[in-house]
C-alpha cells in the first residue's frame, strides 16, 4: 500500500510538472504567434499600399508585367524599413516581374516562404493578377521569440518545479494522513466518531437482544441507545 | 473525509492554478515587453511610408501647402490601421497641413513623429501618429484571455490523466481502503466486497466490522428465538441506519473505465477541426470544379452524414462484438483513416479516409456509451452517463488548441499522425482497462417494427423529439451559425468570435457532473430535463432586448447551463427506457437517440439560415429557442399525464424514468 501511495504521489507530481510544461509551451506558442502577426502586420501595410498601386494601373488597362514604375516603388518602400530584404512583385504563377532586388526578377519562390508576407493583386473581376511579396529579415522574429522564451521560462521552469515538489507535499500529508485513518480504523476504539456512536448503539442493542433480563435489571429500554 | 486520489486530484487542481497564474502573469509581462513595441512599429512604418511619399511630392515640385488630397490619404491610413486614433501632418510653424481621425481619451497616449525633410536635409513638416491605447489594450487583453484558456485546457488535461491514473487497476487496494475509512466516518459500518486483492491495511478494518455483523446476526437470531419483535424491530432500525447485515458493492467504475480511453480517442478527432478546412480547400485542384468553400465544407459533411447514419447500425454492431472490442475495432479503423489523411493529397482519397474515421468514430462512440450503460447501476446511470458526456466535452476543449499548434509545427497533414498517435494510446488504454467483451450472442438485429414499438414506451417519443432533438438543434443553430454570423457582421474577429463561443463548452464541463449527480440524487431527472430545455431555449428571448456580445454571451451561457442540466439525465432517461424495448434490447433505441440528436445537428444550420434570410438574428434565434421551449413543455405535460395514470394502476416506466 505505501508503495502504490508512493508511486501514486509521484505520477501526479510528474503530471504537474508536465502540465505546467504543456501549460507554458502553448502560452509560448500563443505569444509568438502574435508577436509574428504583429511584426507581419506592418509588412502587410507595406504591401497593401505596393498592391493598391498595382490594382489602380491594372483597373487602368496597365497589365502588371507592364508596370514598370512599381521597381522604383518596391525599392523605395524596403528602403525605409531596414529589416526589409527586398519587395517582389511576381505574376500569378508567383514568377518575380519586379523587384527591390534586381537579381530576384524572373525567379519564382512561392509566395508562403517562411519569412514572407504576401498580398494578392486583383484586377476589376476580383482575380488575381500577381502577388506582392515582401521578404523580411528573419532575426526581426528571433529576437523577439528569445525575449518572449527568456520571460516565460524565468517564470515557468520555478513553476514546474514548485508545481512537482507541492504535489508530492501534498500527496505525503494526505497518505499520511490516510495511513493514520487505516491504523485507527483497525481499532474500534479509535473509530472516528460517528463510527464509535454507530458502534455503541449497535452493541447496546445487541445486548439487549441477547441478553433482555440484563437490561431490565439496568434500565428501561430507552437507556439502551 | 478526502481520500488520497481525491485529495490529490484536488491539489493538483489547486497547483496547476497557482503555476499557470505565475504565467499568465509572465505572458502578461512578456506581452508589455515584446508584442506592444511591434505593435508600435506598425505606426512607424506607416509614418516612414507616408512621410516618403510626401517628401517625392516636394521632390517633383509640389509645395508642401499645394498638396491636395491629405486628409483623404490619412484617412484611408487611419481606416486600414485600427491602432492609429489620429495622424497629422503640421508644419514647423504649427500648421495643420492635414488631419484624420479623433485623439484618442487617454491623456498621454503613445505617439509616434516622423518628419518630412527636403532632399537638402531641412525640417519641412512631421508627421504625428497617435497610437490608439484603447485598441493596443483590448488586443493584449484578447491574448492574455487565450493564454489563460490554455491554462484551462492544461488543467483539463491533468485532470484527465489523473483520472487514467485513479481508474487503474493498481490502485484498486487504494480505493478499497478509502472506500472503508470514508464509510467508518460517516458511520457506515457495512461490509464491503471489493474485488481487489486485501492488503495488509484493509483486512484489520475487514475483521473488525465482520466481527460485529456476526454479533448482528447472532443477536437477531437470539431475538427471533424468543420471538421477541422488539427486539427485532430495533435491530433491524439499527442495522438498516448504519448498515449492519448489508453489503457495500464499492466503486462503480463503469465510466471512470472508459473515461481516458474516450478522452484519448475523442481528442484524437477534434486535433483536426482547427485546420480540416484550410487542409481540405488546399487539395481541392481547378479541375474539381466544386469551388473552395465546397472543398473545405465537404469532408465535414461525410464525416456527420456517415457517423449519423452509422448510429443505429453500429448501436447493433456493438452490442454483438462487445463493447471492448468495438471501441478497439472502431479506435484502429480510425487510427488507419488518419494515417491515411496524412499521406494523401489527393481529394477524393482524403474524403474517402474521413468517411473510414466517421465509421470508427462511431463504432467507438457507440461502443463507449453502450459499456457505460451496460455496466452501471440505474440509480447511477445519470452520473455514469454525465462522466462519458464529460469526457467528449473536454475533448472539444482541448484538441483543437493542441491540433492548431500541432498544425502550425508540423503541417497540416503532419498533424493529422498526431491523431493516429492519440487514438492507437485511447485504443491501448481501452483494451487494458475495459472489461473483456461479452458479446451477445444469438441476438437479431432491431427491426423498424422494434422501434416503433420503442417509440410507444411512455415518455420516450416527447423525450426524443420534445428534448433531444430541439437541444441539439438549438445548440447548432444558435452557438454555432447564429452567433458567429452575426458577430461577424458586428465586425468581430473570428478570434474574439471563438473566445465567446467558449463559454458554452467550458459550463457544459463544469455543469454536466454536477446537474447529473444532483439529477440521480433527488430522482429528479425528467424535471432536470424539463428545467434544462426551459432554461436553454428561453435564453435566446435576452436577444429581443439586445444582440450586443454581453447579451449574446448571456445567451450562451443559459445555453450552456440547460443543457448541463438536461443532457446526461436525458441520455439516462432515455438507457433506462430502452430497457422496456421487446426483447430488453437498448441496442436500437439509443442509436436512435443518437440518430435523432445527430438530425437536429444537421438540421439546424439549414433551418437557422433560413429564418436568419426571413425574421433577422434576434427573431431567428428566439423562434429556434421558443421550438426548445415547446418541446420541454410537451415533454413535461406528458409527466403529468403520467402521474395521473399512475394513480390508476402500475406501469412500465415512471414519471422519472425508473423502473416501477
Amino acid at each position: 500500500m505505501i508503495r502504490i501511495s508512493l508511486g501514486l504521489i509521484l505520477v501526479f507530481a510528474l503530471i504537474a510538472a508536465a502540465c505546467v510544461a504543456f501549460g507554458a509551451y502553448f502560452s509560448y506558442v500563443t505569444l509568438q504567434t502574435a508577436h509574428r502577426k504583429a511584426i507581419e502586420a506592418r509588412f502587410n501595410v507595406t504591401a497593401a499600399r505596393i498592391a493598391v498601386s498595382a490594382e489602380t494601373a491594372a483597373s487602368l488597362g496597365i497589365t502588371l508585367p507592364a508596370q514598370a514604375p512599381l521597381a522604383d516603388l518596391a525599392r523605395r518602400e524596403a528602403r525605409l524599413d531596414p529589416t526589409i530584404i527586398s519587395i517582389d512583385i511576381t505574376d500569378e504563377r508567383n514568377r518575380v516581374l519586379f523587384s527591390s532586388d534586381p537579381d530576384r526578377i524572373g525567379r519564382a519562390d512561392g509566395a508562403r516562404a517562411p519569412g514572407t508576407v504576401s498580398r494578392a493583386v486583383e484586377n476589376d473581376l476580383a482575380a488575381v493578377i500577381g502577388r506582392i511579396v515582401v521578404r523580411y529579415d528573419p532575426a526581426t522574429l528571433a529576437q523577439g521569440e528569445a525575449a518572449l522564451a527568456r520571460d516565460l521560462t524565468a517564470i515557468a521552469m520555478p513553476a514546474l518545479i514548485g508545481a512537482g515538489l507541492a504535489t508530492i507535499a501534498i500527496g505525503l500529508l494526505l497518505a499520511n494522513g490516510l495511513g493514520r485513518a487505516a491504523r485507527r480504523a483497525a481499532d474500534p476504539a479509535l473509530w472516528p466518531p460517528a463510527a464509535r456512536s454507530a458502534l455503541a448503539e449497535a452493541e447496546a442493542a445487541h445486548a439487549a437482544a441477547i441478553n433482555p433480563a440484563a437490561l431490565a435489571s439496568t434500565g428501561p429500554k430507552g437507556e439502551r441507545t | 473525509m478526502i481520500g488520497l486520489r481525491a485529495g490529490i486530484s484536488i491539489a493538483i487542481a489547486v497547483v496547476l492554478c497557482a503555476a499557470l497564474a505565475a504565467i499568465g502573469f509572465a505572458a502578461h509581462s512578456a506581452v508589455e515587453r515584446t508584442i506592444v513595441p511591434a505593435i508600435a512599429a506598425q505606426a512607424e512604418s506607416v509614418g516612414r511610408s507616408a512621410a516618403a511619399l510626401i517628401e517625392n511630392a516636394v521632390t517633383a515640385g509640389v509645395p508642401l501647402d499645394k498638396l491636395v488630397g491629405v486628409n483623404a490619404y490619412l484617412d484611408g491610413l487611419e481606416r486600414a490601421n485600427v491602432e492609429l486614433a489620429d495622424l497629422k501632418l503640421v508644419t514647423p510653424d504649427g500648421r495643420i497641413l492635414g488631419h484624420a481621425g479623433t485623439p484618442p481619451a487617454d491623456p498621454d497616449p503613445p505617439t509616434v513623429i516622423t518628419s518630412v525633410t527636403a532632399r537638402s536635409g531641412i525640417p519641412l513638416a512631421s508627421l504625428i501618429i497617435t497610437i490608439d491605447p484603447g485598441v493596443v489594450s483590448s488586443q493584449v487583453h484578447a491574448l492574455l484571455v487565450d493564454v489563460a484558456f490554455i491554462g484551462l485546457v492544461s488543467l483539463l488535461v491533468a485532470l484527465e490523466l489523473v483520472a487514467l491514473v485513479v481508474g487503474a487497476s493498481s490502485t484498486e487496494a487504494l480505493a478499497a481502503l478509502e472506500a472503508r475509512v470514508r464509510a467508518l466516518s460517516r458511520g457506515r459500518l457495512w461490509l464491503h466486497t471489493d474485488a481487489a486483492e486485501k492488503s495488509p491495511l484493509v483486512m484489520p478494518i475487514d475483521a473488525q466490522v465482520a466481527r460485529l455483523h456476526e454479533r448482528h446476526a447472532h443477536a437477531r437470531e437470539a431475538a427471533e428465538r424468543r420471538g421477541d419483535t422488539g427486539a427485532l424491530v430495533d435491530l433491524d432500525a439499527i442495522g438498516a441506519r448504519f448498515g449492519l447485515g448489508a453489503v457495500h458493492a464499492g466503486e462503480n467504475h463503469a465510466a471512470t473505465i472508459i473515461r481516458p480511453a474516450l478522452f484519448l480517442f475523442m481528442m484524437a478527432e477534434e486535433l483536426a477541426r482547427p485546420f480540416l478546412p484550410r487542409l481540405a480547400g488546399s487539395m481541392a485542384t481547378p479541375d474539381l470544379n466544386i469551388g473552395r468553400d465546397l472543398a473545405m465544407s465537404l469532408p465535414i459533411v461525410v464525416f456527420m452524414a456517415v457517423v449519423a447514419l452509422s448510429q443505429l447500425p453500429f448501436a447493433v454492431l456493438s452490442e454483438r462484438l462487445g463493447r471492448r472490442r468495438g471501441f478497439v475495432l472502431g479506435a484502429a479503423i480510425a487510427a488507419l483513416s488518419y494515417v491515411g489523411s496524412a499521406l494523401t493529397d489527393h481529394f477524393g482519397l482524403f474524403l474517402v479516409s474521413r468517411a473510414t474515421a466517421a465509421i470508427g468514430y462511431a463504432l467507438v462512440f457507440v461502443s463507449a456509451q453502450g459499456h457505460v450503460v451496460d455496466l452501471s447501476r440505474p440509480q447511477e446511470r445519470t452520473a455514469a452517463l454525465a462522466v462519458f458526456v464529460r469526457a467528449i466535452m473536454v475533448a472539444g476543449l482541448c484538441g483543437p488548441p493542441i491540433g492548431g499548434v500541432l498544425a502550425d509545427r508540423l503541417g497540416d497533414h503532419a498533424a493529422f499522425l498526431g491523431s493516429a498517435v492519440l487514438a492507437v494510446l485511447g485504443l491501448l488504454v481501452a483494451y487494458f482497462t475495459m472489461p473483456r467483451s461479452q458479446p451477445l450472442t444469438g441476438g437479431a438485429g432491431v427491426g423498424l417494427s422494434d422501434l416503433r414499438a420503442a417509440l410507444g414506451a411512455p415518455r420516450l417519443a416527447a423525450l426524443l423529439l420534445g428534448c433531444a432533438l430541439p437541444a441539439k438543434f438549438l445548440l447548432v443553430a444558435v452557438c454555432f451559425y447564429l452567433v458567429p454570423v452575426e458577430l461577424q457582421n458586428q465586425g468581430y474577429s473570428a478570434a474574439a468570435i471563438g473566445r465567446l463561443q467558449m463559454i458554452y463548452p467550458v459550463l457544459m464541463v463544469i455543469g454536466v457532473p454536477i446537474a447529473a449527480h444532483f439529477a440521480d440524487r433527488l430522482n429528479a431527472r425528467a424535471a432536470f430535463v424539463t428545467a434544462g430545455g426551459l432554461i436553454a431555449g428561453s435564453g435566446t428571448l435576452l436577444l429581443l432586448v439586445g444582440t450586443s456580445p454581453v447579451i449574446v454571451a448571456l445567451v450562451l451561457a443559459l445555453l450552456g447551463l440547460g443543457q448541463a442540466l438536461s443532457i446526461a439525465p436525458q441520455s439516462s432517461m432515455v438507457a433506462e427506457a430502452a430497457r422496456h424495448v421487446p426483447g430488453g434490447r437498448s441496442a436500437g433505441v439509443l442509436g436512435l437517440f443518437r440518430l435523432i440528436e445527430r438530425t437536429g445537428n444537421a438540421t439546424g444550420p439549414a433551418a437557422a439560415g433560413f429564418l436568419l434570410a426571413v425574421a433577422g438574428f434576434a427573431s431567428a434565434s428566439t423562434l429556434i429557442g421558443l421550438f426548445a421551449v415547446a418541446g420541454a413543455l410537451g415533454f413535461a405535460l406528458t409527466g403529468t399525464g403520467r402521474r395521473k395514470a399512475d394513480s390508476s394502476g402500475p406501469t412500465a416506466l415512471s414519471s422519472e424514468g425508473t423502473a416501477s
